[in-house]
């Protein structure tokens, strides 16, 4: 540990000093627009092969400190439209102002790690994104409604599957990696995501790395890494209400009615903000009801957030963030078999619970601090620092026991980023992270993990090669350090109409302390710690192509292969009594293509999207369909008094071939086959979405005798200042 | 292939992909049943020799080997899916008073309408008296019609031979 914190003082030191201080800097400031004159919010500007860069605010506007004077090339790139460049003559200041074209078409400007490190060009590692319009279009109340819809991911249950790597595991633990703008998300305890964090309102983008992430970002990150980029706080006063209101259909066959009212659902957001172009802040409060789809399903959240910055100094920028959200939900744990409530003669009734489980409910509190701050020491070196807290809380009251635990995860962190010449850039930095618990079912614990990493990346001609490694050491109750070495390369090359890309990767994730030491009863089952659990580990390999096809269709497609080790799944174990353990029992083999044809036939007006992937595990791992396939279409054409928009996004999973704890529940599963309608209205600063969630009443299940959702029909008005 | 007929193709994929109806009700008893019918909860540890589970019926409750054997209705049963923890069956029966409908655990083994397949079965469980749980309930199958909810559990850890309720020896 300690040679690899010098290593990483020296690497920091050497880079300082090769940086070149620019003898005189100016500004460079402006706006970025489509060609009809609206502002493209969330755009980065920059200048390449330096640490310059910003992000555009909700008008559209940047600002650029400290660029070189003389002349500068300045270059701006948004999802969706075609990326440009200006060289302009930097004095004191100066204005680049960009039109960009929209291209539908085109890729994303942003690596995944843009939190780490933005630059332009495509990534060696497969992303996907959600932008802003794309949450704005499905007017999701929740973060895993987005995300739900991204090609090649699938939520189950709360839990996130992204190429195979998570099952469904009761919320024991995640694969995927939750940064909240670059800040690990992970629940301390448990170690899984809580999606109801942040107000979707908030989210700007979704960036989701397919495959193992660990050189970079460590723990948890051994099936891929989801980052949210809260929206940037911008200047001058403004102000936003959001409404929300709407109904879920009735079971679509009389013996399944459980009530004789409609369920329905509703929600507010508020949120304001003021900014110089020196300071800024923003608060948004909100609420939201539902009575639920099904017996025993209501929920009331309750959600405060905001975020501020800083600009201290022309070099140095302050943003600190925080939110702290209040769930009281009833818990309809397992729909009712035969015998179990008023069967009405049927086998089973999704609707309706076990009545030996009603009264179920779960209190649930969660909230984060965070800071980041960044230097910007020259063109060439910038350093940056944070801190975090995040502390999740919850009670589950059962009619047979009451289960709490309280979490702690502290997180610092140090990097600096080096542009030692134009073609190569070079990322240092150590971590920190500090989780506790005080837990009726998990006991009081503490986990420390401590991490340097490095990553350089260097064009070649036309291609581009990223290598790097992450060290970090993992210790439980302050007893001995396990160490786990995470390396990673990757590369782009241009070819003749498309870019090849391919890395390998290793990634892992630490048992969780609820993994370790859990001690409850699940399925009739004592539950009992399993102290000596080693790391999940496996090894990722890419090779990804992605190619114009018929001037108006894109085609994105990538072969990936996962060899995971250990993998911690439950284990009946009987001894003198059958129960359940988790244990280092899985070494899997999780193959698959992944492909995502994007086409544009009447651009401007109609873009749509068909995402598809194959999936083979061996063994075959529970939970996780064969198929995926999402086809999404939207249409938007411009109105003389307003613009609106109609679209739909369908998805089909296939059925799991297996489940976890097969013979001891129900088996019953179904593929998924989905359609959601929308529809949209904007005039000025009003905008009106109707969303019809699963249009058709398809009535499926994604685990094992839970019910998923019914028709959903939501109205959204949105008023903006 | 041009975009337009991409797209048409794309839309008949989604509709054949839409075109399914997902969980459906699934009523214990089959329509147009004339019988009885109902669920069967399973719990302990399913034997490896097991052979099948069969739901059987006697309009009197059996006292010899030859009333166990040639009474049980249907004379040829078919086996229950035994290995989730809850399964459904239905069975044909004429229209009459039952005194005893039970499931009948299997062993590995031939049978052959002797009392010698007393030693491959075993009273697994049967439908028992609400009123007194300790003692089995009769079942009326109504003149066209089907006695539902006759619901019972079988406990594979307490599997019990025919002769604790029948008398009869095995030669």
């Amino acid at each position: 540990m300690h040679r690899a914190l010098i290593g990483l003082a020296v690497t920091l030191v050497a880079s300082a000093a090769a940086a070149q201080a620019p003898p005189v800097e100016g500004v460079v400031r402006g706006e970025v627009r489509d060609p009809r004159g609206a502002p493209i919010p969330g755009a980065v500007v920059g200048v390449p092969g330096t640490t310059r860069y910003a992000f555009t605010d909700g008008d559209g506007r940047y600002r650029l400190n400290l660029v070189a004077t003389g002349e500068v090339r300045v270059r701006a790139a948004a999802i969706g439209y075609t990326a440009a460049s200006l060289t302009v003559t930097v004095a004191d200041s100066a204005r680049a102002n960009f039109t960009l074209e929209p291209a539908p078409l085109e890729l994303t400007p942003l690596d995944v790690v843009s939190t780490k490190v933005p630059h332009f060009g495509e990534p060696s590692t497969s992303v996907a994104q959600v932008s802003e319009q794309d949450i704005a279009r499905r007017a999701v109340n929740t973060v895993d409604e987005a995300v739900d819809k991204a090609a090649g991911v699938q939520i189950l249950n709360g839990q996130i599957n992204i190429r195979g790597s998570t099952g469904y595991v009761q919320g024991l633990n995640s694969r995927v990696l939750l940064l909240v703008d670059g800040v690990p998300m992970n629940q301390g305890d448990r170690g899984g995501i809580n999606w109801d964090l942040l107000p979707s309102d908030q989210i700007e983008r979704v960036d989701i790395l397919k495959g193992a992430g660990s050189s970079l970002y460590g723990s948890a990150a051994l099936g891929g890494v989801v980052n949210l980029t809260t929206r940037d706080v911008p200047s001058r006063f403004h102000a936003r209400v959001r409404l929300t209101g709407g109904a879920f259909a009735d079971p679509p066959h009389p013996e399944w009615r459980f009530r004789n009212t409609m369920g329905l659902h509703d929600g507010v957001d508020v949120t304001g903000s003021y900014g110089t172009e020196a300071a800024a802040g923003r608060i948004s409060v909100g609420a939201r009801h539902s009575d639920g789809y099904r017996q025993q399903d209501e929920r009331d959240h309750w959600h405060v957030s905001a975020k501020g910055r800083w600009q201290a100094t022309p070099r140095t920028r302050l943003d600190v963030a925080g939110s702290w959200a209040v769930d009281q939900y009833q818990v309809p744990l397992n729909w009712c078999s035969r015998g179990e409530c008023d069967d009405r003669g049927q086998i089973f009734q999704p609707f309706k619970i076990d009545t030996t489980e009603r009264g179920a409910r779960t209190n649930s509190r969660k909230g984060y601090l965070s800071a980041q701050l960044r230097t910007v020491a020259s063109d060439r070196f910038a350093w940056q620092a944070r801190g975090s807290w995040l502390r999740t809380n919850f009670a589950d009251y059962r009619r047979s026991a009451t289960e709490a635990s309280v979490a702690n995860r502290f997180g610092i962190e140090v990097r600096a980023e080096a542009h030692p010449d134009a073609a190569r850039t070079v990322l240092v930095g150590g971590e920190a992270t500090l989780s506790d618990v005080t837990s009726d079912i998990f006991g009081n614990h503490s986990q420390s993990e401590f991490a340097a990493y490095g990553e350089s990346e260097q064009r070649v001609g036309a291609a581009r090669v990223t290598a790097g490694a992450r060290l970090d050491y993992l210790a439980v109750d302050a007893g001995s350090l396990t160490a786990v070495v995470s390396p990673r390369i990757g590369g782009t090359i241009p070819l003749a109409g498309g870019t090849l890309r391919a890395s390998v990767g290793r990634g892992f994730r630490a048992p969780s302390m609820a993994e370790r030491f859990v001690h409850t009863f699940a399925a009739g089952f004592e539950v009992i710690p399993n102290p000596t659990l080693r790391p999940e580990t496996g090894w990722s390999v890419e090779l990804g192509h992605t190619t114009p096809v018929l001037g108006a269709v894109r085609l994105d497609a990538a072969l990936f292969w996962t060899e995971a080790r250990d993998l911690i799944e439950p284990q009946l174990v009987v001894d003198t009594t059958p129960r359940i353990q988790l244990q280092n029992v899985t070494r899997a083999r999780i193959a698959g293509v992944d492909a995502t044809v994007l086409s544009a036939p009447i651009p401007n007006h109609l873009t749509a999207s068909l995402a598809y992937t194959y999936l083979d595990t061996r063994p075959v791992l529970a939970f996780r369909p064969r198929h995926l396939l999402t086809l999404s279409a939207d249409y938007a054409p411009a109105g003389a008094s307003g613009a609106w928009g109609l679209g739909a996004d369908f998805r089909f999973a296939s059925r799991p071939e297996r489940i976890e704890l097969e013979g001891f529940v129900d088996p019953r599963r179904v593929a998924v086959r989905v359609l959601d309608l929308r529809a949209s209205w904007t005039s000025g600063p009003f905008d009106v979405r109707l969303l019809v969630a699963n249009a058709l009443n398809y009535i499926y299940n994604l685990v094992p005798e839970t019910l998923a959702p019914v028709r959903t029909m939501s109205v959204t008005a949105a008023w903006s200042y | 292939m041009s975009l337009r007929a991409a797209a048409a193709l794309v839309t008949v994929l989604a509709a054949a992909l839409a075109c399914d109806a997902g969980l459906e009700p699934q009523p214990i008893c089959a329509r147009g049943l004339v019988g009885v019918c109902g669920t069967i909860r399973f719990s302990g540890t399913i034997p490896d020799s097991t052979d099948n589970v069969f739901v059987a019926a006697y309009a009197s409750f059996p006292h010899t080997c030859n009333e166990l054997i040639f009474n049980r209705q249907p004379f040829i049963p078919s086996s229950v899916p035994y290995t989730d923890s809850l399964s459904l069956y239905s069975i044909e029966l004429l229209p009459d008073t039952y005194e005893w409908v039970l499931a009948v655990w299997k062993k590995v083994g031939n049978l052959t309408l002797s009392a010698n397949d007393t030693t491959l079965l075993r009273v697994a469980g049967y439908y028992r008296n609400p009123a007194d749980s300790t003692q089995p309930g009769s079942v009326t199958v109504p003149a066209g019609s089907v006695a539902d909810s006759v619901d019972f559990k079988v406990d594979f850890d307490n599997l019990r031979p025919a002769t604790d309720f029948v008398t009869c020896t095995v030669r």
